[in-house]
């Protein structure tokens, strides 16, 4: 590695125990980087950042901060106590992620969602309503729309909520589900689609019951595959998200890409989300526990037999670098696929305005993430051997026809916890959860929680967020 | 492409006289590589890339290969 960038890079972070602000700086050791912070009272703390190639130091796409056009908020406390979004804020909205429930129908021992609570506790239709006008006057209708949870499937008036997402204009709305409800009823995606609804993010950690069985306590690959089905008779565009833990399914990575491609074009692609640690954790999860995203981009290329490669990946345009990758591709007729970014962007490496890449990414995720406008051909057969000569590039007329359906977006967000989260990070998110006041809080903010549990935001108005 | 046979074999390689063929053509571009049938000297193998193809289909490729 290059000596001069093997200097640490100072930003700043918070304390586990306190969650007081304190500064923090990314140490480059070798192949891995980690973010190295100490708090005055509660001692340092060491977490892993990112792992061997493609390297940090390169994987760069830098911005000129935009400041969000309408901020609920003013800064009073300093970040991250003041969202928001409050003036200081760097980055546009790009989704807009609202929890119209805490129940759930199952009861998964990753997650904290209270599935024992009753219906009366869901906001109401005239809060979502209240928070759909507050967004739109903030971010304008352009943006994401996910509802979430919670299962947001549990929801009766889920249609209802869908219906008023469109009358408020938004031309986007996506439910992020475990398709439980989607696979038992075949008639509900068909609802949902009429009710205006445009794509599905369907947690979908492997293609085998062991990895549900450790992950969610059951098996369930059955009804995701059912769900699926459902969703692509309905033509609502659905999109695989694994959550990945260490030593669970990263072998299922490129077996999860083949299972989303043979799918595609009703499958639109796969967002990874490597685990990140909320609740209480009495010590700091081990780094053993922790997966990058160059591991991910290199099990990618590994575990595909190189059908995607390290190179087609690229840091984001809207988002922190440090937050994501992505990579677009074509699947081909005969197996094979093209990738149709590449890191080549980058390298001019000169600042644009982190609210243009805000705009690319909406209308590239709006369209990439519903169904194909025109009607679907049958499921090609991506990874299978298909044809005798499948080292034949396609002809020009056939790609130009298939890149109308076939694009597959693969992505990848590290969600940050309280052990690494890097407030540079966080000040130039683009993904804002709404708060039940209507203030927009960085994703990884809404979720943090201090090491024993106490959250940074969730069910705190900003008068009880200081320090 | 909407050249008859004919219609290429009428026109002559610059370097060789020949008159052109069609030819599976194959070539990368961008980050892609593609096969098309396109005019070529039998000898000399040049290609004729047309203003209508290279405004066409290859811009059209090129808009689809780009970075979002
Ligand atoms: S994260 Fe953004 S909105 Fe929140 S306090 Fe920091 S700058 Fe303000
Ligand atoms: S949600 Fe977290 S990981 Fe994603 S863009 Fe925002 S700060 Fe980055
Ligand atoms: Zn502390």
């Amino acid at each position: 590695m290059n000596e001069a960038v093997a200097k640490p890079w100072s930003t700043e972070s918070l304390c586990p125990v306190c969650l007081k602000r304190i500064s923090a700086e990314r140490v480059i050791d070798g192949q891995e980087v980690w973010l190295v912070k100490s708090c005055p009272e509660h001692g340092e703390t060491r977490t892993v950042l990112w792992r061997g190639e493609p390297d940090l130091p390169g994987w760069q796409r830098p911005k000129i901060p935009s400041q969000p056009p309408v901020c609920f908020t003013e800064p009073q406390f300093g970040c991250p106590y003041d969202c928001g979004l409050c003036s200081n804020h760097g980055q546009h909205s790009c989704s807009a992620l609202f929890e119209i429930t805490s129940r759930c129908n199952m009861n998964c021992p990753v997650c904290f969602a209270d599935s024992g609570s009753s219906a009366e506790s869901d906001p109401s239709l005239d809060t979502i309503e209240t928070w759909l006008k507050s967004v739109r006057r903030a971010c304008g209708d352009h943006i994401v729309i996910q509802l979430s949870g919670g299962e947001p499937t549990v929801r009766e008036d889920l249609p209802d909520i869908i219906r008023m997402v469109r009358a408020e204009g938004f031309g986007f709305v996506q439910v992020n589900t475990n398709g439980l409800r989607l696979s038992g009823d075949p008639a509900y995606a068909g609802q949902l689609q009429e009710a205006g609804l445009t794509s599905v993010f369907l947690q979908f950690d492997g293609t085998t019951d062991e990895v549900y069985r450790r992950l969610r306590g059951r098996t369930l690959l059955d009804e995701k595959v059912q769900a699926i089905e459902n969703c692509m008779q309905s033509r609502l565009g659905v999109v695989l998200v694994p959550t990945l833990v260490p030593g669970l399914n990263q072998d299922d990575i490129g077996n999860i890409l083949r299972f989303g491609m043979e799918r595609a074009p009703g499958v639109r692609g796969v967002h990874f989300q490597p685990v990140s640690y909320f609740g209480r954790y009495p010590s700091a999860p081990d780094n053993t526990q922790r997966l990058t995203l160059p591991e991910i981009i290199r099990a990618i290329e590994q575990q595909t037999e190189e059908l995607m490669k390290v190179e087609d990946f690229a840091p984001p345009g809207c988002e922190h670098s440090h937050c994501s990758f992505h990579g677009n591709f074509v699947v081909l007729d005969n197996g094979k696929v093209m990738p149709l970014s590449s890191q080549n962007a980058t390298c001019c490496n000169k600042p644009s305005p982190a609210a243009e890449g805000a705009m690319k990414s909406t209308r590239f995720l709006t369209h990439q993430w519903a169904a194909p406008e025109i009607e679907m051909p049958p499921a090609s057969k991506a990874g299978k051997e298909k044809c005798c000569d499948c080292s034949e590039p396609p002809s020009l007329d056939d790609f130009l026809n298939r890149i109308k359906t076939h694009t597959f977006a693969v992505s990848g967000m590290a969600f940050q916890d309280v052990w690494n989260v890097d407030l540079e990070r966080t000040r130039n998110c683009c993904i804002h959860v709404v708060a039940p006041d209507g203030r927009l809080v960085p994703f990884c903010l809404y979720n943090l929680t201090s090491a024993d549990g106490h959250p940074l935001y969730r069910g705190k108005s900003h008068a009880d967020i200081a320090p | 492409m909407k050249f008859s046979e004919e219609e290429i074999q009428n026109w002559k390689c610059e370097t060789c006289g020949e008159g052109l063929v069609m030819r599976k053509v194959e070539f990368s571009y961008m980050k892609g590589s593609f096969h098309a049938e396109l005019p070529a000297c039998p000898k000399c193998g040049l290609v004729l890339i047309t203003e209508e193809l290279a405004m066409g289909k290859m811009a059209e490729a090129e808009k689809a290969l780009e970075d979002k």
